[in-house]
């Protein structure tokens, strides 16, 4: 099974929740998972490790993870709140989504220099970037109703996000 | 100097300052760089044939009390005097001022006196761009202005306004107000003191949001939310002059004590000014500019003082000299 959050890793953590008396099954993957908030598994989920060969590989991986051009790991990142270049942007952009979410509020930039651009040319970036805006934002959403626990209004999120990605 | 100047909504707004945080491709950034590798980015800078109105220094090359002043003129960070290896570009006005080897390589700013920041933002960005065409900013599609810290990344640009609001201080409004503004993505710090309110009743107003946001966007928005609340610190001034006899007693005495005290200290100095510049603005007080009050805000500062009066100071010394240049001023 899928992720329903990002419908394109596999479902590995599985959460389940008695909604007036109607069970209600939810899955996704280690980083979806972790990008919601779900991080106490403890407490929160059965976790089912369905793929437990890939999800060690996918976590050595990550930390070995290392900007080429100035040597900075993650853990640099998250001890100093600095990053070591500009280089860094690119080498963590996979972890970049959600901490820019939280602290702007979006995660991409404006298109600089539109002036400079041919106008048909931005007018499709521009549409490109709306969709990708829109999705952010239901994805935002989705994780402030899962955190409410309001899973029916997040299974109606998680559908328009999976509609959106699947015209891109 | 421009702030000694007053200026559009210069009742309420002291000044304006926009600051665009930049990058060079092929450094690393300041905080795990060399000091080789910044000694040769400040040569890199220093070597750019800027036209003559601009000087670049060395903060180094700088004795400490001018570098101190020019913080309390609040036109460079206290951060780079205290890192190594740093370095300042500053034209002839003192209003644009570019950091070098701060948090960035580059933090371009850009001031005006009072509220005017679509002057403020024509000099950055003439200014940055003439940079922008000679050094190679680092640049993302996705991310925009790449920045040391994530919380400048994007259009990589704070706007900060500095407001004088002692009526709505008075009223007990302030806080509402500090609360609202936050909730609009806007951050409010008292300006002067330890603590978030600070003293004298001077805040500076900024944006938090750089990503995902033009340089336009970020100035609609402050703008719109800066006026409202210039227009609320008038309304109370409005209600506190119709209503309060007091409030012109307790600014009189404020002034009686500046004209005529032989000892005063900076905090104390600059609690009375916030009091005197609010009786100039309202023309309680008539006989003194506005121009004045407020380059006797920074004057009063312990290293402005010390460079006007060309000599180090005890600290015994300092309140007399203080007391003595106020009484001068105001006389
Ligand atoms: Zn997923
Ligand atoms: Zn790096």
């Amino acid at each position: 099974m899928k992720c329903q959050s990002c419908g394109k890793r596999e479902a590995t953590v599985k959460y389940m929740e008695n909604i007036n008396g109607k069970k209600q099954e939810m899955h996704f993957c280690i980083d979806c998972a972790k990008k919601l908030g779900f991080v106490d598994f403890s407490s929160m989920f059965s976790p089912i490790f369905t793929n437990i060969p890939d999800f060690f590989e996918d976590l050595s991986l990550k930390e070995e993870l290392k900007c080429p051009v100035c040597g900075y790991t993650f853990d640099d990142y998250a001890n100093s709140g600095m990053f070591g270049c500009p280089k860094c942007y690119d080498t963590f952009s996979d972890r970049l989504d959600e901490i820019f979410l939280k602290l702007h509020g979006k995660n991409r930039h404006v298109k600089l220099k539109e002036a400079n651009t041919n106008k048909k040319e931005y007018v499709n970036k521009d549409k490109k970037q709306n969709k990708e805006d829109k999705i952010q934002e239901l994805k935002e959403q989705l994780r402030i109703l899962v955190e409410k626990e309001e899973y029916e209004k997040a299974a109606v999120i998680r559908d328009k996000i999976k509609n959106l990605e699947g015209k891109k | 100097m421009w702030y000694k100047e007053i200026s559009k909504d210069s009742d309420v707004v002291i000044s304006t300052r926009l600051r665009y945080a930049r990058n060079i491709n092929g450094y690393k950034f300041p905080n795990i760089m060399q000091k080789k590798e910044k000694e040769e980015l400040l040569n890199k800078l220093k070597s750019l044939n800027l036209s003559k109105e601009y000087n670049f220094f060395k903060t180094s090359d700088i004795d400490k009390i001018t570098l101190l002043s020019l913080v309390e003129q609040h036109l460079i960070s206290k951060e780079l005097v205290n890192l190594t290896d740093t370095g300042i570009i500053m034209n002839k006005e003192c209003n644009i001022v570019t950091m070098i080897n701060e948090e960035d390589h580059l933090r371009i700013q850009s001031f005006e006196s009072g509220f005017d920041i679509d002057k403020c933002y024509d000099n950055l960005s003439k200014f940055s761009n003439i940079l922008e065409s000679k050094l190679d900013f680092a640049i993302s599609d996705k991310y925009g202005y790449l920045t040391a810290c994530p919380t400048n990344v994007g259009a990589a640009m704070r706007v900060s306004v500095m407001v004088h609001l002692p009526a709505l201080a008075k009223l007990g409004l302030l806080s509402k107000i500090i609360d609202e503004a936050t909730s609009m993505g806007l951050s409010v710090r008292g300006l002067y003191g330890e603590n978030t309110s600070g003293y004298g009743n001077i805040y500076q107003i900024s944006n938090r949001q750089t990503l995902g946001l033009s340089d336009e966007d970020i100035i609609r928005k402050t703008k719109a939310i800066v006026n409202t609340i210039i227009s609320q610190e008038r309304k109370a001034r409005q209600v506190l002059k119709e209503n309060n006899i007091y409030l012109g007693d307790e600014i009189y005495r404020a002034f009686g004590i500046l004209k005529y005290a032989k000892v005063i200290s900076d905090d104390e100095a600059l609690k009375l000014l916030s009091k005197v510049r609010l009786g100039v603005s309202m023309k309680i007080i008539e006989d003194v500019s506005l121009e004045k009050v407020q380059s006797l805000i920074i004057d009063i500062e312990p290293n402005t003082l010390r460079t006007i009066l060309k000599k180090d100071l005890s600290k015994e010394e300092e309140d007399i000299k203080r007391a003595e240049h106020i009484r001068e001023e105001l006389k």
